[in-house]
C-alpha cells in the first residue's frame, strides 16, 4: 500500500514538471492558431474558438520570413559541418597522439572552454572588419568554425576507444584519418549526436552575434527577423509573432524530437564504462 | 625444420630506465608453432609488439620472410595479431570484423564473401556472422578473433595470451583446436602465454623468458626434461620445484635430507643447487640409508594423482604421486634417492651436468622417473 501511494506520488510529481515544462509550449502553439480577437479575454481559452491557420500565411508574409529560414539553414549547416571537422581533428590529436605541447594545447582548450563567447565578440569584429568581411554569410560563419566545447566533449569520448582497438585497425590497414572516419567517429557517435544537437540549438538560435555584424536583411537569420518583426510590423499582433516564433523553434523541435533517444544515450552513457 | 620465416637479431628496448628486452636473438622457421612463455612483466608482449611493429625496438633488426622489417610500419608488414582482450570492432558485425581488413588491404570484393564464408565455416562461426560483438560469449568473441587472424592470410600469426579470458573447460577445448588448426593452415605462429600448460601442449617450439632475455629455447619436452636453468626449472614445474641446498662430493651430492648419487653429473665439487620436481622425487615408507625420516604433512588428492606434502624441521618437499602407485600412510616417509631424479644447478642457476645441448636422450629411460610424470604423459 505504501509503495503504490509513493508511485502515485511520484507520478504526480513528474506530471506537475512535465506540465510546467510543456505549458509555455503549448500556449505558442494555442495563441499561433487563434484568431485576433480570442488572444485577451478576461478568462484564458485553452482552445481556440476557431483555428486560424491564415495567421502563418500573414506571419510569413509580414517579413523576408523565406530569406531568414534559409540563411539560418544555410549559416547553422555552414557551422555544424565546420566545427565537426575541426572538432574532430583536434580531439583525434589531443586524445590519440603524443607531441610535444599537447598539454598545453589541451589546457588552452580548456580555458577557451570557460571565457564567456562574448569576451571574443570585440576582437572577432575587428578581426573581421580587417578582412572586410562585416555584413557577409562569411562573418555568421567564421568566428565560430572551431569549437572548443566541441573539442573537448569528442576528445572525452575519443580517449575512451581501448588502445587494442587502434592496434587491431593498424594492422588491417586502417591508420591516421582512416581510423578516425572508421573507428573514432563511429564509436563516439552518441556524443557526436548529443555535441551537434546542443551546437544547433545555439547557433539556431543565436541573436547577438548576427546582430551586429549584419546590417542588410538579406542574410539576417531568423532570430533576426523575428526580433524585426516585432519591432517593425506587429507590435499588437500576438497570434502573428507566435506563428513566426513557430518559424523559429518548429525546426529545431522537430530534429530534437527524431534524435533525442542518441541524446539521452549519450547522456546515460557518460556515468558509465562502455 | 625449413626456412626461417621470422628472426630477432640483438632485439632490446627499454622504457625509460627500465629496460623491458635485453638483446634478444631468435629464429622461428616457416609452419611453427613458437611459444614464448614467461611470467608477467618478463618482456614478452613487448617483444611480440615489436614484431608487430606496433612499437619499434631501440636496437636490433626484425627480418620477415627472409627480408628486414625493422623500419616497415605495422600495417605494411602482412602481419595478424589475435589479442588478449580481442579487440574486435564493437560498431561492426562479426562479417564486418572479418571483411575490414580485407578490404583495406585491397582483396577484390568478389573474394572476400568466399573467403568469409571458408573461415566462418571452419570456425562454426557461420550463424554469429550478422551479431555484434557484444551480443556474443567469450568463447565466441574469441573465434571471432582468431578468424579475423585467418581471414587475412597473413605470413605470420601474433598471438598474445588469447586463451586466457575464457573459463577452463572452453580453454582446453579452444587450445586443443588451435594447435589443430595451426597445423592445417600452416602459417608460422608466434604464441605469448605465461600458462606453462598451454605452452607445453601448443608449441613445436618453445622460449622460456626472463626479465628481457631468452633462458631457453627447445622442444617442450627437451626443456621439460633438460631445463638449462634452475629459473627454467621452476617455472616448467607444478606444483612448485623442490629446492635443496647441496653439495657435490665424490659422485654424491649431499643434501641436509638425503644423499642423492649425482647420476653422471660432474663438477668441481663445492655447493649446488638440487632441484627435484614433485613428479620426479619419490619417498619410500622404510627407512633408506643416509636419508632423513619426513613426517607426512598433508596430503592433496588431485584425481588420477595425489601430492603428498612432507616436512622435516627446516623445510619441505611435495612429491606428486599416481594413486596406483603406494600411499604413504599419514607418518614417517624416506626420500627414495636411488629412485629420485634431480637437476643440479650452480650458484648463478645454471644446470650443472647434462647440457640442453645433448636434449636428446639415446634412451628415454635414462632420464624418466620409475613413475612417467604426468606433465610428459599429458603432452
Amino acid at each position: 500500500m505504501k509503495r503504490v501511494v509513493g508511485r502515485i506520488l511520484l507520478y504526480a510529481a513528474v506530471l506537475i514538471a512535465a506540465a510546467l515544462v510543456a505549458m509555455p509550449m503549448y500556449w505558442l502553439v494555442v495563441s499561433a492558431l487563434k484568431p485576433s480577437s480570442e488572444i485577451f479575454t478576461a478568462t484564458p481559452r485553452w482552445l481556440p474558438g476557431r483555428i486560424e491557420w491564415r495567421n502563418f500565411v500573414n506571419a510569413w508574409e509580414g517579413a523576408a520570413f523565406g530569406r531568414y529560414f534559409i540563411n539560418s539553414v544555410g549559416v547553422t549547416a555552414a557551422i555544424l559541418f565546420l566545427q565537426l571537422v575541426t572538432s574532430s581533428l583536434a580531439a583525434f590529436a589531443l586524445a590519440r597522439r603524443r607531441f610535444v605541447g599537447r598539454g598545453f594545447i589541451l589546457f588552452a582548450v580548456i580555458g577557451a572552454l570557460i571565457i564567456p563567447i562574448q569576451v571574443t565578440f570585440l576582437a572577432n569584429f575587428i578581426t573581421l572588419q580587417h578582412f572586410g568581411w562585416l555584413d557577409s554569410y562569411g562573418a555568421l560563419i567564421a568566428p565560430f568554425a572551431a569549437s572548443a566545447f566541441g573539442t573537448f566533449l569528442l576528445r572525452q569520448a575519443f580517449l575512451a576507444v581501448p588502445d587494442a582497438i587502434e592496434d587491431a585497425a593498424r594492422l588491417d590497414r586502417c591508420t591516421g584519418l582512416a581510423f578516425l572516419w572508421h573507428f573514432l567517429l563511429p564509436l563516439a557517435r552518441p556524443t557526436v549526436v548529443a555535441f551537434v544537437l546542443v551546437a544547433l540549438v545555439a547557433h539556431w538560435n543565436d541573436y547577438f552575434w548576427p546582430l551586429i555584424v549584419t546590417n542588410r536583411d538579406q542574410i539576417r537569420t531568423l532570430p533576426i527577423g523575428l526580433a524585426m518583426f516585432v519591432s517593425q510590423e506587429v507590435t499588437t499582433d500576438w497570434n502573428l509573432l507566435m506563428a513566426a516564433t513557430l518559424f523559429v523553434a518548429g525546426p529545431v523541435l522537430i530534429v530534437f524530437f527524431l534524435t533525442q533517444r542518441y541524446f539521452i544515450r549519450s547522456h546515460v552513457n557518460a556515468g558509465l564504462k562502455r | 625444420m625449413g626456412k626461417v620465416a621470422l628472426a630477432l637479431a640483438g632485439i632490446a628496448k627499454a622504457h625509460g630506465s627500465n629496460a623491458v628486452v635485453r638483446g634478444l636473438d631468435l629464429e622461428i622457421f616457416e609452419g611453427e608453432f613458437f611459444v614464448l612463455l614467461g611470467p608477467s612483466g618478463c618482456g614478452k608482449t613487448t617483444l611480440l609488439r615489436m614484431v608487430a611493429g606496433l612499437s619499434d625496438p631501440d636496437s636490433g633488426r626484425i627480418a620477415l620472410g627472409g627480408s628486414d622489417v625493422t623500419s616497415v610500419p605495422a600495417e605494411a608488414r602482412n602481419i595478424a595479431m589475435v589479442f588478449q582482450d580481442y579487440a574486435l570492432y564493437p560498431h561492426m558485425t562479426v562479417r564486418n570484423n572479418l571483411a575490414f581488413g580485407l578490404k583495406r588491404h585491397r582483396v577484390p570484393r568478389d573474394q572476400i564473401g568466399g573467403r568469409i564464408e571458408r573461415v566462418a565455416r571452419m570456425l562454426a562461426i557461420e550463424q554469429l556472422l550478422d551479431r555484434k560483438p557484444h551480443q556474443l560469449s567469450g568463447g565466441q568473441q574469441q573465434r571471432v578473433a582468431l578468424g579475423r587472424a585467418i581471414v587475412r592470410e597473413p605470413l605470420l600469426f601474433l598471438m598474445d595470451e588469447p586463451l586466457s579470458n575464457l573459463d577452463a573447460q572452453v580453454r582446453a577445448n579452444t587450445r586443443a583446436e588451435l594447435k589443430e588448426l595451426q597445423h592445417r593452415l600452416g602459417v608460422t605462429t608466434l604464441y605469448v602465454t605465461h600458462d606453462q600448460v598451454e605452452a607445453m601442449t601448443l608449441a613445436d617450439r618453445l622460449a622460456v623468458m626472463n626479465l628481457g632475455r631468452l633462458e631457453q629455447v627447445g622442444r617442450p619436452l627437451d626443456v621439460y626434461r633438460l631445463p638449462a636453468t634452475l629459473f627454467v626449472a621452476q617455472f616448467l614445474s607444478s606444483p612448485r620445484l623442490n629446492l635443496l641446498a647441496g653439495e657435490i662430493a665424490g659422485g654424491t651430492v649431499r643434501t641436509p635430507v638425503a644423499v642423492f648419487p649425482t647420476g653422471g653429473a660432474s663438477g668441481p665439487g663445492g655447493p649446488v643447487q638440487v632441484g627435484i620436481r614433485p613428479e620426479w622425487l619419490r619417498f619410500s615408507p622404510d627407512p633408506v640409508a643416509g636419508s632423513l625420516p619426513l613426517d607426512v604433512a598433508l596430503i592433496e588428492p588431485l584425481g588420477a594423482e595425489v601430492l603428498v606434502h612432507a616436512r622435516w624441521p627446516d623445510g619441505e618437499l611435495v612429491a606428486r604421486v599416481a594413486v596406483d602407485g603406494k600411499l604413504p600412510d599419514r607418518g614417517k616417509v624416506w626420500i627414495d634417492a636411488a629412485a629420485s631424479r634431480l637437476d643440479l644447478f650452480d650458484a648463478d642457476g645454471r644446470r650443472i651436468g647434462s647440457t640442453p645441448g645433448d636434449a636428446e636422450p639415446s634412451n628415454p629411460r635414462e632420464i624418466s622417473p620409475p613413475l612417467q610424470p604426468a606433465a610428459a604423459r599429458g603432452a
